[in-house]
């Protein structure tokens, strides 16, 4: 029973894992190549939520139709604040661009508020539903696992095949360096900052289809913190390292459930919050750049 | 004479805690106004000690004054049944909150210092929310149910002491907290420490190079502004409001308005905070008088705008235009 | 230019004088509710409904019974709100303000308990009566406040009708179910629940809270699952709640019943999930619906008050300006104007501590229900409606005199409701 339970919790974990990744690799990609945290990142998440939301319920599109429009709409948004504001920043203190990308945050939870309203909504896309024996798994939650996984593929490919992939990946490595080389860096940036951010909407749309309710213009919070944690998982600067960054966290959270209800007069469910935290906290110490890296 | 020269930067410091405390003892109505702008520029020159001083973002930083809360809502409610301790358990409170936030953060500077840039910020917030999920995970004073205590302070101090020890008293507490903190910023600034995290701030490497001890010096400003984090919170959120509950005294959201305050002022500044605090405070409060509704969404372009337009502040604008004249000693 | 200083200076005074004495002369003209509501943070939501609700009933008073009688004269009722942003500082800020400048004559606690605890000595100490139509903590009237009075239930009753319901109609159900999030108020409910079902000869196999803010909550339920409950209590919030209800569609998770707290009486819950919310329910302190009315009122022997409900809801209506029908956040907020302005006439008086004891003899009917304090300022002659959703809409299912429909048990399971079964009896 305990074992059935506990396999069941680790294959939820997996899929879940891998939206959550797929969800920090927009975080991840703008601080390795613009060296900057986006606090507001879970306000990214939520605009794609609500993208998909309205294409579901007024032109009845599917959530999967809502990938490239969202991915579109975040490039947009991207590119409209690097030129704004993060243009600025980039080598300002840690203070400006913490506190700048912060109050965009805010101010796309304000407009939605004002355009959508403060309900929680929700969109119904029945699928069908897998029944695994030890667990039962919506098809919704296995396109969002597996549309995951390709763009995590794409990314990879693009990465490393194709002319500005390499030249973003040399401006990781030193920016200085890639200037002189001839890569145009303020362009490299402003890609990277877009391309960032059409992520983190689309990865918006992936966990609507995951879990598609909830959907208000506050629900970004958690996904914040909970990005910080997989991106350190994966070393920070690394987009596919956050991919496996997530599944390890979606096996701890969905895993440790199980260990923490064995004691007796705790709350396990905040524990296994807890237990994320001081993994970010050893991995911060020891290893900060990833338990993945060679290094 | 030097000496006293020494201190004419406070001066416009306390000028303005003076005229805020006369206004709200004398224009009715106004006192609870000048208790949450003293809350703000408390909370602004707290944080400035540290992160104003060394550059370092601490993002968790509201961790601190949800410890100190909690020294001083469990010392009220583990002594209220002791008989005859009057304001001594008020005292008590205050140095188990000094105890509290002391050793979180000797636990965190002695980790997470070692890190830097946003890498710190990350762990700091770690750090925040990690104990507040252990609080409620591990029902620790209370777990989320949290405490609430205002009948513990009416059989400490008696009914009426106890009202205007919440209404009153602890916003006068407030004051001197965030006068202390002044008198320790411009303390630091004119000694070793400041030199030294001045070179810290701009060059960290370099510093080390140069044989400064980096780290204790780190060290010092990051406890002392933690101190007064939890003063603060044994004060404010404590005192004058009755109840801890956990996702409250650890919400991030307070690190925020910190950091708006002290960018507003101006980073590194002695009156910034002050001028900070107010700013923020007076525009929240009438905002939210003449607009309800709509005070996030009028607010978060201007933050903005001021970090593009001027990233010094106010007060470091002002600093560099009165760089050569006589008004340049009171404006640091 | 010493006339022109001199003619400023004495226009300021006349305007001065002029505020001051027009000032003390209305105070006299009308009664002033104050309220540091909240509009904006993460209470929005309620503070929105409560401020329309105030709105609503304040329009009542004003035109349909024209004024609180007070020394055989009318006076209107005035309302003055500024928006706390959900947030303690400026819960006293704006409280102040009321208090002495806006010289307002009941203050009208914000959203949520913690809210209500940071206003009430700032009120407490201005001798000024603080009515709480938000905060369900028990325990903010144990804290010894004269001026603090409640509308809202106690959060320890939140479930209690749902318990007694089920007992009386399934003898059979024995294993009971308690997940709720880990938060003062759900708390609370829990242990109320607890308290409850062990007292009714239930048998408690699950008892888990999840943390607030929770996205995911597979492990858990899971593990409620493994428990083999025949009903399930649980909630906390109103996207948790939504998260609870879709997850266990997900994990083919059925039961007899499942009730939620806050989410699922709310319209945005049924929208949100469709038919997976077939036969949900939900304890509310007041739904559109309910049987309260002039008659009823006299056949149980109390004094009624107040707009009937249909016109309680157009009213609101108005005050919003959007066709949204009010959920128990408004109406809760609405009956304490209510309760206000009968204590105030039977008073006769707008003092502070005349007007709390009027309150405290006070018992009365409105569109909201019954209404009546304990000593402390406590709620207790309210009693809560469970409300279930039946082919899309809200049906009261209990208490059995307030109903609108029957109860369904069991409900139908996930697999016939994704098939298009509804609840119906």
């Amino acid at each position: 029973m305990f074992f059935e339970q506990i396999t069941g919790n680790l294959i939820q974990g997996l899929v879940l894992g891998s939206v959550y990744g797929m969800a920090t690799m927009g975080l991840s990609l703008i601080f390795g190549v613009l060296k900057i945290v986006n606090v507001g990142h879970g306000a990214f998440i939520m605009v794609g939520a609500f993208i998909t939301l309205w294409l579901f319920n007024t032109l009845g599109l599917s959530p999967i139709l809502a990938i490239p429009a969202a991915f579109a709409v975040g490039m947009l948004l991207g590119l409209l604040f690097y030129y704004t504001t993060m243009r600025r920043l980039i080598k300002a203190p840690e203070l400006a661009s913490l506190l700048a990308t912060f109050s965009i945050g805010i101010l796309l939870e304000e407009v939605i508020k004002l355009i959508f309203g403060s309900e929680f909504r929700g969109y119904n896309w029945a699928v069908g539903k897998l029944n695994l024996g030890v667990t039962v798994l919506p098809m919704s939650k296995l396109y969002a696992c597996i549309g995951s996984a390709i763009i995590a593929l794409l990314l990879y490919i693009w990465f490393n095949k194709t002319r500005a992939g390499t030249a973003m990946r040399s401006v990781v490595e030193d920016s200085e360096g890639a200037r002189v080389c001839g890569v145009n860096v303020d362009g490299t940036y402003a890609m990277s900052f877009a391309i960032g951010i059409g992520l983190t909407v689309v990865s918006g749309v992936l966990l609507t289809m995951f879990i598609p309710v909830g959907i208000n213009p506050y629900m970004g919070g958690g996904y914040t913190l909970k990005a910080f944690v997989i991106a350190v998982l994966g070393g920070l600067a690394s987009p596919y390292g956050a991919f496996f960054g997530g599944l390890v966290f979606g096996l701890i959270e969905n895993g440790s459930y199980m260990l923490f209800a064995l004691i007796p007069g705790v709350e396990p469910f905040a524990l296994t919050r807890f237990l994320s935290f001081v993994i970010l906290l050893i991995i911060l110490l020891i290893r900060p750049t990833g338990l993945l890296s060679t290094k | 004479m030097k000496t006293i020269s020494k201190y004419y930067p406070l001066l416009p410091v306390l000028a303005v805690y003076f005229i805020m405390f006369l206004v709200g003892k004398n224009v009715s109505g106004m006192w609870q106004l000048v208790a949450m702008l003293l809350f703000y520029c408390a909370l602004g020159q707290a944080f400035n000690i540290f992160l104003g001083m060394t550059g370092y973002v601490d993002f968790g930083y509201v961790a601190f004054m949800g410890v100190g809360t909690y020294g001083m809502a469990v010392t009220i409610t583990q002594l209220a049944h002791v008989e005859g301790l009057g304001f001594l358990v008020i005292t008590i409170g205050f140095l188990m909150a000094l105890l509290f936030s002391t050793l979180l953060s000797l636990a965190v500077g002695a980790v997470a210092l070692r890190l830097k840039g946003a890498y710190f910020a990350i762990a700091t917030i770690g750090v925040n929310e990690g104990l507040r999920f252990f609080i409620e995970g591990a029902r620790i004073w209370n777990g989320s149910e949290g405490l609430i205590f205002m009948a513990e302070l009416n059989q400490i101090l008696g009914r009426k002491t106890a009202s205007a020890l919440a209404t009153f008293w602890a916003d006068i507490m407030v004051l001197f907290i965030a006068m202390s903190a002044a008198y320790v910023t411009l303390l630091f600034m004119r000694s070793k420490i400041g030199y030294a995290l001045t070179a810290l701030r701009e060059d960290e490497e370099a510093a080390k190079v140069m044989g400064i001890n980096v780290t204790k010096y780190k060290i010092i400003a990051f406890i002392t502004s933690a101190c007064f984090a939890g003063l603060l919170g044994a004060a404010s959120w404590a005192l004058k409001t009755p109840y801890v509950f956990p996702p409250e005294v650890f919400e991030i959201h307070y690190t925020i308005e910190a950091i708006i305050i002290v960018l507003l002022g101006g980073a590194g500044t002695l009156l910034g905070p002050v001028i900070g605090g107010l700013i923020y405070g007076l525009s929240k409060y009438y905002l939210s008088i003449y607009m309800p509704g709509f005070q996030l969404l009028i607010f978060a372009p201007i933050i903005i705008v001021i970090i593009v337009i001027f990233p010094e502040g106010i007060i470091g604008m002002l600093k560099n235009r009165f760089k050569d004249t006589s008004l340049a000693r009171f404006i640091i | 230019m010493k006339k022109n200083s001199l003619t400023i200076i004495l226009s300021c005074v006349a305007v001065f004088c002029f505020c001051f004495l027009s000032n003390s002369f209305a105070a006299k003209k009308k009664i002033v509710i104050g309220h540091p509501a909240c509009l904006s943070g993460k209470y929005a939501k309620a503070g929105e409904q409560a401020v329309g609700g105030i709105k609503a009933c304040i329009d009542w008073v004003n035109t349909n019974y024209g004024g609180v009688t007070l020394d055989g004269k009318k006076v209107p009722l005035e309302y003055k709100y500024y928006d706390c942003e959900s947030k303690k500082e400026s819960v006293t800020s704006l409280l102040g303000r009321l208090i002495t400048v806006d010289k307002v004559n009941v203050v009208f606690a914000p959203y949520s308990s913690g809210l209500t605890l940071r206003g009430a000595p700032v009120s407490e100490s201005n001798r000024m009566l603080y009515m709480d139509h938000g905060g369900a903590n028990n325990k903010i009237f144990t804290q010894g406040f004269r001026y603090v009075v409640q509308t809202i239930g106690p959060a320890t009753a939140y479930h209690e009708g749902t318990l007694n319901m089920i007992h009386m109609t399934d003898p059979e159900a024995k294993r009971v179910a308690l997940a709720y999030e880990d938060s003062e108020f759900a708390k609370m409910v829990m242990e109320g629940a607890e308290t409850h079902a062990k007292k009714l000869g239930f048998e408690i196999v699950f008892k888990r809270t999840y943390p607030k803010g929770v996205t995911d909550l597979t492990p858990l339920l899971s593990a409620l699952k493994a428990s083999k409950p025949d009903f399930i209590l649980g909630g906390g919030h109103f996207e948790d709640g939504q998260l609870f209800n879709r997850q266990m569609a997900d994990l083919d998770i059925n039961s007899n019943a499942l009730s939620l707290i806050a989410a699922a009486t709310l319209p945005a819950f049924y929208e949100a999930l469709t038919s997976m919310a077939e036969g949900v329910m939900g304890p509310s302190h007041w739904e559109y619906g309910v049987k309260y009315s002039k008659s009823e009122a006299k056949k149980v022997g109390m004094e009624w008050i107040g707009p009937g409900q249909d016109e309680f809801v157009a009213l609101f209506k108005k005050a919003v300006g959007k066709d949204t029908i009010p959920d128990y956040h408004a109406a809760e907020a609405g009956a304490q104007v209510l309760a206000y302005v009968l204590a105030v006439e039977k008073a006769n008086s707008f003092d502070t501590d005349t007007v709390r004891k009027a309150l405290g003899d006070l018992t009365f009917m409105s569109f909201y229900g019954g209404w009546d304090i304990d000593d402390s300022g406590l709620q207790v002659g309210h009693s809560m409606v469970d409300v279930q959703w039946q082919d899309g809409k809200r049906i009261i299912v209990w208490p059995r005199e307030a109903r609108t429909g029957k109860l369904v048990y069991p409900i139908p399971t996930f697999a016939e409701k994704a098939k298009g079964k509804i609840a119906t009896p």
